[in-house]
């Protein structure tokens, strides 16, 4: 007697979790513009190399004589796939099945799609769409229990985890709302889809309900609120941009803690010298220049990816690689504040370090920093908290680090730009302090100032000697930086660094942690 | 034709405005510049067309996302 009867049972069930919310769900995701969670799957990982798990999942429904006469699908698809050859977990929500709210199975895949990750030591990717638990759903059937068990490990404490041992990413297709929404920032990138999808904490049913004001779900949590809210990292255009900025994000990480970021082979020059550095600085001190095109011309072509642009705009962040080796890159925007750490560039600062510390990702940072912002809203915004967040995040750092003074370095939050035994080459554009002269001066010398026949002349004059004072030669001979460089040697002089800091990246693997910070 | 708002992206003062209502500007053309914290800050037309209106004058102080000039596009 075979048991041919079981296995042909088997795989009709597993056809049958197949089919989604049916026909007409899927046309209606369609027809809104967004994939179904398998498509999405199949448009993030190589081709063919989806291996699901829980391929039965389902809530089944029986008549009297146990025929089986219905069969819902878990509404949540998880599974092994792999990004440029290398393997991940990924997994999300089927919308086309009562809106990716969780039904039992799907609750539990989501839940296994963590610890997965955490247990096979891979990077995780979640393809979220969905609003989270239903008043519907849940306990409180008649003779049936309630609640978790009192003994029950807390149920985020994976999704904490996570983010310590492997790389952690969310893209939003769709409405994300409620608990996916907490998913969607659980992350180490955030990326959503700029017309299919939102992020929310509650909906607009509920935001009315509580609140009285009426807003659609994009007024809510449209991309053009998250791109300054900074809870996703960045926009894509469509969801096919959000798994390709997936697929580019992950390639400067390694599979996790335990290992070392991938270096690959670079075609790019290392002793490439671009001319236009001697130039990309203005003499006039305060006029302003793009310093994204200074990265650009010093790292591998191509090579940059960056991270929250619209947030905290007067910090650029990314991730880009030198002769192959992937570092992560900050950059003081001057056309924002001058380049000052408001209250978000602070955040995103310190979030960045924390990320580069985590995956012992090396850092490179072109410093441009005029000081904390100052003012009535930058008091408002607890500016000087956050930024001392950033300077301890960077005087603890573990990677090793490199620093380019390139234009301005006043004022505390110039800490923040170093961390520890790094690396530090001065452009002779450099100035630096504890405050500008502008505005230092008056504060400094306001007596001798008030004093004088003519103020404004006397200002000037100490302004001037000053000036003077601040050569840049002088740092270069009492070894205050490693070297004074011409602008254009930027890039071989880094690429040289990061083959001379390979064994220290070596023997620095596993998990980090952090104290307590400001 | 389609009226287009230039926003400022800073919090600053107004230092100089480089066109007159009803020049004609093309994409990334210089409108005004902005001073905040020490550095000039360029504001510059999104897209070519006529300068309709404007909406600051040197020494005027302006907020982030404040609306410094309108530009009327072909």
């Amino acid at each position: 007697m075979s048991w041919e009867p079981e296995v042909k049972e088997i795989e009709r069930r597993r056809k049958l979790a197949q089919v989604q919310g049916g026909k007409d769900g899927i046309a209606r995701q369609h027809a809104s513009g967004r994939l179904t969670i398998r498509e999405r799957i199949e448009a993030l990982v190589d081709e063919g190399s989806f291996q699901e798990q829980g391929l039965a999942t389902a809530i089944p429904d029986y008549d009297d004589d146990d025929n089986l006469t219905g069969y819902v699908p878990a509404n949540y698809v998880v599974g092994f796939g792999r990004i440029d050859g290398r393997r991940v977990v990924v997994g999300g929500e089927d919308f086309t099945l009562k809106g990716g709210s969780p039904n039992a199975a799907g609750l539990r895949k989501s839940v296994y799609a963590e610890h997965m990750a955490v247990q096979f030591k891979v990077p995780l990717v979640r393809c979220l769409e969905g609003g989270g638990g239903s008043v519907k759903g849940g306990g409180g059937r008649k003779g049936g229990t309630v609640g978790e068990p009192v003994f029950s490990a807390p149920r985020f404490r994976i999704i904490a985890d996570a983010m310590g041992q492997v790389p952690v990413v969310s893209t939003a297709g769709g409405a994300v709302a409620g608990f996916p929404a907490g998913r969607m920032v659980a992350a180490h990138f955030a990326v959503m889809a700029r017309q299919t999808a939102q992020v929310m904490i509650g909906g607009p049913k509920l935001v009315e309900r509580a609140l009285g004001v009426s807003l659609t779900k994009d007024e809510l949590g449209g991309a053009h609120i998250h791109c300054k809210s900074g809870i996703v990292d960045n926009i894509a255009e469509d969801e096919h941009d959000a798994f390709r900025q997936t697929r580019q994000f992950l390639s400067y990480l390694p599979t996790n803690v335990h290992q070392r970021a991938p270096r690959i082979d670079c075609a790019d020059d290392p002793e490439r010298m671009e001319e236009e550095l001697l130039t990309a600085i203005p003499r006039d001190s305060n006029a302003p220049f793009d310093v994204r095109e200074i990265v650009r011309m010093v790292m591998d072509e191509d090579s940059v990816f960056e991270m929250g642009r619209e947030y905290g705009p007067s910090q650029m962040a990314a991730l880009a690689r030198l002769n192959g080796q992937p570092v992560g890159v900050l950059a003081n925007d001057c056309r924002h504040y001058a380049g000052a750490m408001t209250a978000e560039a602070g955040q995103k600062y310190r979030r960045f370090v924390e990320m580069c510390d985590t995956f012992h990702v090396p850092i490179v940072n072109f410093v441009d920093q005029p000081g904390f912002m100052i003012g009535p809203e930058a008091e408002r915004n607890g500016t000087i908290r956050y930024g001392m967040a950033a300077v301890c995040a960077a005087a603890q750092a573990t990677v090793p680090w490199a620093s380019i003074q390139i234009h301005k370095g006043f004022g505390v939050a110039t800490a923040a730009h170093y961390g520890p035994n790094a690396y530090v080459l001065a452009w002779p554009s450099v100035e630096s302090g504890a405050l500008p002269l502008e505005g230092g001066v008056a504060v400094a010398f306001h007596r001798e100032i008030a004093a004088a026949e003519n103020p404004d002349e006397k200002r000037r004059e100490i302004e001037e000697q000053l000036r003077q004072a601040r050569s840049p030669f002088p740092r270069a001979e009492s070894f205050a930086v490693h070297e004074l460089i011409d602008p254009r040697e930027t890039r071989p002089m880094l690429c040289r660094w990061v083959d001379w800091i390979q064994p220290q990246l070596e023997e620095l693997t596993g998990p980090t942690t952090f104290m307590m910070r400001p | 034709m389609a009226r287009v708002q230039i926003e400022s992206e800073v919090t600053g003062n107004v230092w100089k405005v480089e066109v007159a209502a009803g020049d004609a500007v093309q994409e990334g053309d210089v409108l005004i510049i902005l001073e905040s914290m020490k550095m000039e800050i360029p504001v510059e037309a999104p897209e070519a067309g006529k300068v309709a209106e404007l909406l600051v004058a040197p020494e005027d102080s302006v907020e982030e996302d404040q609306v410094v000039a309108v530009i009327e596009t072909a």
